[in-house]
């Protein structure tokens, strides 16, 4: 064993000692044989020759001792890559085409698949994530909220708490605004308030102190809270010693008691649906304390941890039994129910789709990138039929020539494989930077080196497949009449065109669909800036204005007070040309809604009742955001508790409940009979509320001064618009001086100007076009380079060709077209072929699509003319080359 | 004059065999093997340096450049006390199954 391994290493060490012992050795064994010849008589030439015919091939004997050495494989690797190199080095063109293929269709890729497996794949940081659901209600099909999964109310959740069900724990949060006030700037932070179990649900552990327990959630003793890691490190220095510590929350004492780890974000504004209000990045957390026999809207988010072992069908059973004893309580519950969805699948829910367009389109780009690689090889090994014949009749075994061909592979992949991790960590950082901030878990992508190496692999595996056929192909073939017919015409075997022109029309359908999807992105994204939204953004101001939850501020009709005289003061600045105030302005996130009732319409099931969002405006909110008032008169100052109750609505609500009439004058109302009706006095155009492409809802807009419902919606908030004449320099120290007039403790927050939020709503739809882009511009690239090698292989395949066409008096023009014409019927195979691809898959995006259809014909027709350009221009180059053929030259050569 | 290929895995045998007697190069060695046999086994070129290469790498011969008969440099294979067992048990083996062999072919 030992002396095995000696044996080896000194073979592969000494190897070139050990060659010429070798070679001594042979020619000793030679001139030995020739010397018995002579003896016997033969004459000297003789001897020699006889000795040599008895000897062998001297070549592959030395192959067999070498082998029989043991190191033959490490040996002929290294012999190998050197031949490679030399062999990449010497065609610098397919070198450079096929590395560029590689670093791009790797980098794109892996840069894809790291950033799906960190948002979609990846394990929440939560320690029962795996098993944690949330549950949502659903309404009956066809009725208003049956698009919505809609939250919980505390009634339903005091109810699940009293019954004996499938979860080993559960809890419910709700969002809350924090006024942070003592040493500090008073600072306005979003957090929720939690039922005790909420944290046993999930199962973080905080980093310091404890986190909220059931014993926190009883009344008397909520004042406690737990903080973010980011609000414990800004607003508190991560100062340590912060547990136990008593701050100053909305004006009451309350006590830290734990900070929760970076990694424990829930809830964030991620995958919830659009009628749960969560706080856009969660601050703290505090206990939640019901009062027995709570009332209150569906604004809960339900999350419970399953026993072990529970199944859906159980759990399914169990809530339809939960819903059954609700509807005994509340009979205008009839006809909705309960959907579970596991927490993981929750948290990427809105972000699921784009991330799998993605998906799609990166698996395209690798299939073009394999189809280029693929064809690159087999050109090039179709033109080394001859190299490899040769080497075969010098003794070359199969084994060997397929090891030459997986090295060269592996060398390719080398030099492809670098540039295309550096794509990648490009990628991945540029679209952590710049990608969606709604993107779960976005932060911890990483390039991920597994992803990298299939991608690699993937792409080599077809390299080698392409390439490896024709090799074997030529080993096989009749060594001798290969040779002799040796010539440059010898293209192999007839499938290799067809193959290759198979693979370009692929590539060409390929990049054709990724170039339509990319285009109807650009419409949609076209559609959604000429979209009416219903406002004029320029010069436009917003800022929130958040009361605190103080016994100062308890009563609706202070509030209502309070908003007037900030609005009375911010409209004085000079600058301002018009202001106003609602509830939530256009782009400022999401309205209440109400199913709504109309007197003459007899009465029905509340799941089949009309709706419509419901908020409050003030007197020049219209005006000073531009929505133009299209029938009767605009909510005036006059309007207040002891006048006649009215409405202004928007054009879908008119448009909507009374078609064909004049809805000016009509009357409307809550739900609630007790609650008065309203007359409607104005009808406005439709605005766009939480993103440009959304399509028009019924709108119910009430004067703020008319708030009898008072418990509903809330007032803790408003957001006011302020239209400014010039720009909004120093504007926000204005507001904040108006603001300090009426109450300094009072925060502005948000303040942001209306064209940002816009443009901050488009942020994933700019993103989706973004990388659909790119993608679609890496095939375009990856196709035409394709396109290209095949057209100037193909060129330099009929050189000679060409030269008799133009002894016999072809002009160089007609040459010219002849090589454009075949570029250009597999081009035009390919846009087929594409097209019909296209147009079966762009349906699969339709949710992405705003304002274009997915088979829009404008769109396909513009891109198959865009492929057939290209596709022209990278024939041109073979093309000129052909047309500049000597025939003479061309002829000489043959 | 027959000869007769040789069945496999006797290479080794007859190699070890012959080296027995004493260090030896390589021609030596199948003009040996073909004299004894009375030119009925016949080595191939092909095969015997490979399987010297091979024997030397198990540690069963070893070799050293020495001077030949007529005076020129040659390669020169030796047993190793490891290959003088080895030669032992295929010897053993051989017996063993060219007895059988025969009693078979004779029992027919």
């Amino acid at each position: 064993m030992l002396s095995d391994l000696r044996y080896r290493l000194r073979a592969l060490f000494g190897r070139e000692r050990m060659e010429t012992d070798l070679d001594d050795e042979l020619r000793f064994h030679v001139e030995r044989e020739a010397e018995k010849y002579r003896r016997a008589g033969v004459s000297e030439a003789e001897a020699m020759r006889r000795a040599r015919m008895a000897f062998g091939g001297h070549e592959q004997m030395k192959e067999d001792v070498r082998e029989a050495r043991g190191t033959s494989l490490l040996e002929q690797c290294m012999l190998d890559a050197r031949y490679a190199v030399r062999v990449l080095r010497k065609n610098p063109g397919f070198t450079v085409v096929a590395a560029l293929t590689l670093a791009l269709g790797i980098g794109a890729s892996t840069a894809a698949f790291s950033l799906v497996d960190a948002v979609l794949l990846r394990p929440l940081p939560y320690a029962n994530g795996a098993r944690v659901m949330m549950v949502w209600g659903e309404a009956p099909p066809g009725s208003f909220y049956s698009n919505f999964d809609m939250p919980f109310s505390a009634p339903q959740f005091q109810m699940i708490a009293r019954t004996e069900t499938v979860f080993s724990n559960f809890g419910v949060f709700r969002k809350k605004t924090f006024n942070l006030t003592g040493a500090a700037e008073p600072e306005l932070r979003e957090g929720v308030e939690v039922s005790g179990g909420f944290f046993a649900t999930l199962g973080g552990s905080p980093q310091l102190g404890r986190s909220i327990t059931a014993e926190d959630d009883q009344r008397g003793h909520e004042r406690v809270a737990v903080l973010s890691d980011w609000l414990w490190r800004t607003r508190y220095h991560g100062d340590r010693g912060i547990v136990g510590r008593s701050v100053d929350v909305n004006g009451y004492p309350y006590t830290v008691i734990g900070v929760m780890p970076t990694s424990f974000v829930f809830p964030d504004a991620a995958g919830m649906p659009p009628g749960m209000d969560v706080p856009r990045r969660t601050a703290m957390w505090v206990p939640m304390a019901l009062p027995p026999g709570a009332l209150g809207s569906n604004d809960m988010g339900l999350i419970a941890e399953l026993k072990p072992g529970v199944s859906t069908a159980q759990l399914n059973d169990d809530l339809v039994r939960f819903q059954q004893r609700w509807v005994e309580r509340y009979p205008q519950a009839k006809g909705y129910w309960m959907r579970p969805v596991p927490l993981t699948a929750q948290a990427v829910t809105e972000t699921r789709r784009p991330l799998l367009l993605w998906m799609g389109a990166v698996l395209v780009v690798l299939l073009i990138a394999c189809s280029n690689v693929a064809g690159l090889t087999l050109n090039r090994s179709v033109g080394r039929r001859r190299e490899f014949t040769l080497r075969g009749a010098l003794g070359a075994r199969r084994g060997r020539l397929v090891g030459q061909m997986v090295i060269e592979n592996l060398l390719l992949a080398m030099v492809g494989g670098g540039p295309g991790l550096l794509v990648a960590s490009a990628s991945v950082w540029a679209v952590r930077h710049f990608g969606p901030a709604t993107l779960p878990h976005l932060q911890e992508a990483r390039v991920n080196l597994i992803v990298a190496g299939f991608a690699l692999a993937v792409t080599l595996a077809t390299g080698l497949l392409f390439g490896l056929a024709p090799a074997l192909g030529a080993t096989r073939t009749n060594l001798v009449e290969a040779l002799k017919d040796g010539g440059q015409r010898n293209v192999g075997s007839a499938t290799a065109p067809r193959i290759r022109n198979g693979l370009l029309v692929l590539q060409v359908a390929l990049a054709l669909v990724l170039v339509v999807a990319a285009g109807l992105l650009l419409r949609t994204f076209y559609s959604m800036l000429r979209a009416k939204a219903g406002f004029d953004a320029t010069r436009v101001v917003t800022f929130e204005l958040p009361l605190p939850a103080s016994a100062q501020y308890a009563d609706t009709g202070r509030m209502a007070q309070v908003y007037g005289e900030v609005l009375e003061r911010v409209q004085a600045i000079p600058g301002v040309q018009a202001a106003g105030f609602a509830s939530v302005v256009p782009m400022g996130g999401e309205t209440d809604s109400t199913i709504i009732r109309i007197p003459g319409r007899p009465p029905i099931l509340q799941s089949e009742a009309p709706g419509a969002n419901y908020q409050f405006v003030s007197p020049g909110f219209f005006r000073a955001m531009g929505t133009p008032l299209e029938e009767g008169r605009d909510i005036a100052a006059s309007d207040i508790l002891t006048s006649q109750r009215v409405t202004v609505i928007n054009r879908t609500m008119a448009d909507e409940y009374w078609p064909g009439q004049d809805a000016v004058g009509k009357q409307v109302g809550v739900g609630m009979v007790r609650i008065p009706l309203r007359m409607i006095i104005g009808v406005v155009a439709d605005t766009k509320q939480a993103s440009l492409r959304e399509p028009p809802s019924p709108e119910m807009y009430v004067p703020y001064t008319q708030n009898e419902i008072k418990t509903w919606p809330s007032m803790q908030t408003m957001q006011y618009a302020l239209r400014l004449r010039g720009d909004a320099g120093g504007i926000a120290a204005q507001v904040r001086k108006a603001v300090d007039g009426v109450d300094p403790d009072l925060p502005v927050a948000q303040f942001a100007e209306l064209r940002t939020m816009v443009d901050a709503s488009m942020t994933a739809d700019r993103f989706a076009l973004l990388l659909l882009s790119g993608f679609g511009l890496l095939a375009l690239i990856l196709a035409s380079v394709g396109m290209y090698g095949v057209i100037s292989y193909t060129v330099l395949q009929r050189t000679a060709e060409i030269a008799v066409r133009m002894a016999l008096g072809a002009g160089r023009g007609q040459i010219l077209a002849m090589v454009l014409r075949q570029g250009g019927a597999l081009a035009l195979a390919g846009i087929g072929i594409g097209l019909a691809a296209a147009w079966m898959t762009t349906r699969l995006m339709a949710g992405f699509l705003y304002g274009v259809r997915a088979a829009d014909p404008a769109t396909f027709g513009a891109v198959a003319l865009l492929l057939m350009g290209v596709a022209l221009a990278a024939c041109w180059v073979p093309a000129r080359r052909a047309m500049r053929v000597d025939p003479m030259a061309a002829l000489r050569c043959e | 004059m027959v000869s007769i290929d040789l069945p496999q895995g006797t290479l080794d045998l007859l190699i070890l065999r012959t080296l027995a007697v004493g260090p030896q190069h390589g021609w030596a060695i199948s003009e040996r093997v073909q004299q004894v046999s009375s030119d009925v086994l016949r080595i191939q070129q092909g095969s015997l340096y490979p399987a010297l290469h091979r024997l030397e790498r198990r540690g069963w011969i070893k070799a050293r450049w020495g001077t030949s008969d007529n005076n020129r440099r040659a390669k020169y294979y030796e047993l190793t006390r490891a290959g003088k067992k080895q030669l032992e048990r295929e010897e053993e083996t051989w017996r063993k199954l060219a007895a059988a062999v025969a009693q078979v072919l004779e029992s027919a």
